[in-house]
């Protein structure tokens, strides 16, 4: 006969629920690649350059410049007191300073997060939403015209750059129509924003009641988010529709139709709550890509988001923001990758026991 | 993680040879029959010769444009500036008077060799490491994962942008890190499939008849390996293409004005507001038949390994 272990006392006299154990794994399993993170990053930096002063130090500085900077940055140290200061400076956010602007790069980042805040937010949720929508649907009609052409679509939206759609979507609807406004960035050139409560236009606009910049916030957003959506919906409506099919060829779906349920019933109950758990894991993946895409979006359309930021700075070999902005994507990411992971584990009944 | 979600590719049984497909009413169809290699083709459905048919031809365009386009993909001023698509210049003019058609067809040299290359690499790599890992285990296969879990932590482009900027550019520099973003998974799909495999009869004979285990692994386990590796090469092919370009776009490694289709685009790019969008538009329809070709090539031969003939 079988025992269910997990409900048994543990040594020292209680029981630790499944899920504390789950969450407590993720939460190690996040912390360790963060730590793998971090340090790929310092070796790249330190040991596989020559002279690290030479990314450290601004393009233009003199040989004692770079001396004090090596100074400063310890490189005479051993490479292993050096790592240890790394650590320590990169526990209190202190990311160096940046070469363009004078100031630190948490700083900067902390500026500009607002924006790729709000640009990324409406992209995923557009993104996710239609993606799924759009799949399903192909699923519950697989082989009709619709079907067909999704594939063409997606396939197209798969294949072409961001950084192509955004211009070609800038041409058609500014340069061509008219009908939105070009690459300024938030806001029309000379307005000033809302009062800032959350750093997202439309939400402040409307908090704050300063509704003038809510219509001109919006049309400025809606290419961009257009674009980076993209590539979030095309692979969502590929993965959610192959997942439905599975799900509808399913005996459960096949007994529920025996049975004799409306096939509404059967296919936005039964077959679509299975279809969704695949489609959590393949949340991950359009979330790293929203972070590489708003390197180019923002860039294409003068977004001034912290992947315009990370743009700039790689033209202009400014390292250190370069290095602060790739590391706090990445640690984004592992987290965003973790939490997706840990609510599919308690969505999922069969891993969850 | 994939920085994309890839269709999985499950590790199949080797299938044997295509199930003989029907006999083709069409005379062309009869005659097309007779030509070798016909009947496998043709039980993977339409997805693969056609994705092979829009390769090869991208490939012969290309490979043959110094021969037959109109003018020389760098030449300047050979018509007005920026001038749009007519009879002379077939996808118009970019800002230097450069015929925008020939300097496309050119492009495609370079973005299909250098995905060639990546891939082969990426393939070449995962694979050799993949089934080391797969078939000694050990601390060697421990250590592997977790670099890889930490390598795919970085989102993909912004890990490439990032080692550029630290080794500085160069095409060499390029592929290296452009292939460094799919090796993860080809090392994974590689292990993965020498673990389910290492314990089948056709390798426990291998290894009976007293191969060496590096022969048993090399020889049997590898090559029988090879289908899905190559199906996913296909599939990872079509993302390379795009990572290329925007490395070309944000003119990181691949010089700012080579003939490459992400840089053009990039040139095209401030005329494009101005209303000429040509010269940023046919750039990318490259991009988009070369991806598209690997896509259906991929989907083709994984449909084929899956054993789903029709």
């Amino acid at each position: 006969m079988a025992i269910e272990t997990s409900s048994l006392p543990s040594p020292g006299g209680f029981a630790v629920p499944g899920w504390v154990r789950q969450v407590g794994r993720r939460l190690a399993g996040a912390l360790l690649v963060i730590f793998g993170v971090v340090t790929l990053t310092f070796l790249l930096t330190r040991v596989f350059t020559a002279d690290p002063s030479d990314l450290l130090s601004p393009p233009n500085a003199t040989a004692a410049d770079r001396a004090a900077v090596r100074a400063r940055l310890g490189l005479n140290d051993p490479l292993p007191v050096q790592y240890l200061h790394y650590l320590r400076d990169l526990v209190h956010g202190n990311l160096g300073t940046s070469y363009l602007t004078g100031r630190p790069v948490t700083a900067d980042l902390l500026d500009r997060l607002p924006a790729t805040a709000e640009l990324a937010t409406y992209a995923l949720l557009l993104g996710i939403l239609g993606g799924v929508t759009a799949g399903v649907l192909a699923a519950v009609f697989e082989g009709s015209v619709y079907d067909r052409l999704l594939r063409v679509v997606t396939s197209a939206g798969l294949a072409l750059p961001q950084f192509w759609i955004a211009l070609m979507l800038l041409w058609l609807f500014f340069v061509k129509f008219g009908l939105l406004p070009g690459p300024t960035g938030r806001l029309p050139i000379g307005m000033d924003p809302p009062p800032h409560v959350t750093g997202f236009y439309l939400i402040d606009s409307v908090i704050t009641g300063d509704l003038s910049a809510f219509g001109p916030a919006l049309a400025q957003l809606v290419l961009p988010v257009l674009t980076l959506s993209c590539g979030v919906w095309s692979p969502l409506a590929r993965g959610a529709r192959s997942a439905m099919i599975t799900a509808l060829k399913s005996d459960y779906v096949r007994t529920a139709r025996a049975l004799g349920l409306a096939r509404r019933r059967i296919w936005f109950v039964y077959a679509l709550r299975n279809a969704l758990l695949p489609v959590i894991t393949m949340l991950a993946g359009t979330v790293a890509w929203a972070f590489s895409g708003s390197v180019l979006v923002e860039g294409a359309f003068g977004w001034p988001g912290a992947g315009h930021y990370a743009l700039s700075a790689l033209e202009g070999s400014d390292f250190p923001a370069v290095q602060g902005f790739v590391l706090y994507a990445s640690i984004l990411y592992v987290i965003v990758y973790q939490l997706l992971d840990l609510a599919y584990d308690l969505a999922d009944p069969r891993i969850r026991s | 993680m994939t920085q994309l979600p890839l269709q999985p590719i499950e590790p199949t049984e080797p299938v044997g040879l295509a199930e003989p497909p029907g006999q083709p009413q069409t005379p062309l169809g009869r005659l097309a029959a007779t030509l070798p290699g016909f009947r496998r083709l043709r039980a993977s459905g339409t997805a693969l010769p056609l994705g092979l048919g829009l390769l090869g031809f991208l490939v012969l365009i290309s490979v043959t444009s110094p021969l037959w386009t109109p003018y020389a993909p760098g030449a300047t001023g050979t018509g007005l500036f920026s001038a749009p698509p007519s009879g002379a210049h077939w996808f118009g003019t970019d800002s230097v008077g450069s015929d925008v058609f020939s300097r496309t067809v050119a492009a495609g040299r370079t973005d299909v060799l250098y995905t060639l290359t990546v891939v082969a690499l990426a393939l070449l790599v995962g694979s050799v490491w993949g089934a080391l890992v797969g078939f000694f285990g050990g601390w060697l296969e421990w250590a592997t994962l977790r670099l890889l879990e930490v390598l795919q932590a970085f989102p993909a482009l912004l890990m490439a942008l990032f080692i550029i900027s630290i080794v500085g550019p160069g095409t060499f520099k390029v592929i290296l890190v452009a292939a460094i973003i799919p090796l993860p998974d080809f090392v994974r799909l590689a292990r993965a499939e020498v673990l389910t495999k290492k314990n089948w009869q056709f390798a426990e004979a291998a290894r009976m008849v007293g191969n060496r285990p590096a022969v048993v692994l090399f020889k049997h386990l590898v090559p029988n390996s090879s289908r899905p590796l190559l199906a996913y090469a296909s599939v990872s092919a079509a993302w390379v293409v795009g990572n290329i370009a925007a490395l070309g776009y944000i003119g990181l490694g691949i010089q700012p004005d080579a003939v490459e289709w992400g840089s053009m685009i990039a040139r095209g790019q401030s005329d494009v507001v101005s209303g000429a969008w040509w010269e940023s538009f046919f750039p990318g329809i490259g991009i988009l038949l070369l991806a598209i070709g690997f896509q259906l090539v991929g989907d083709g031969l994984s449909s084929r390994n899956r054993g789903e003939h029709r």
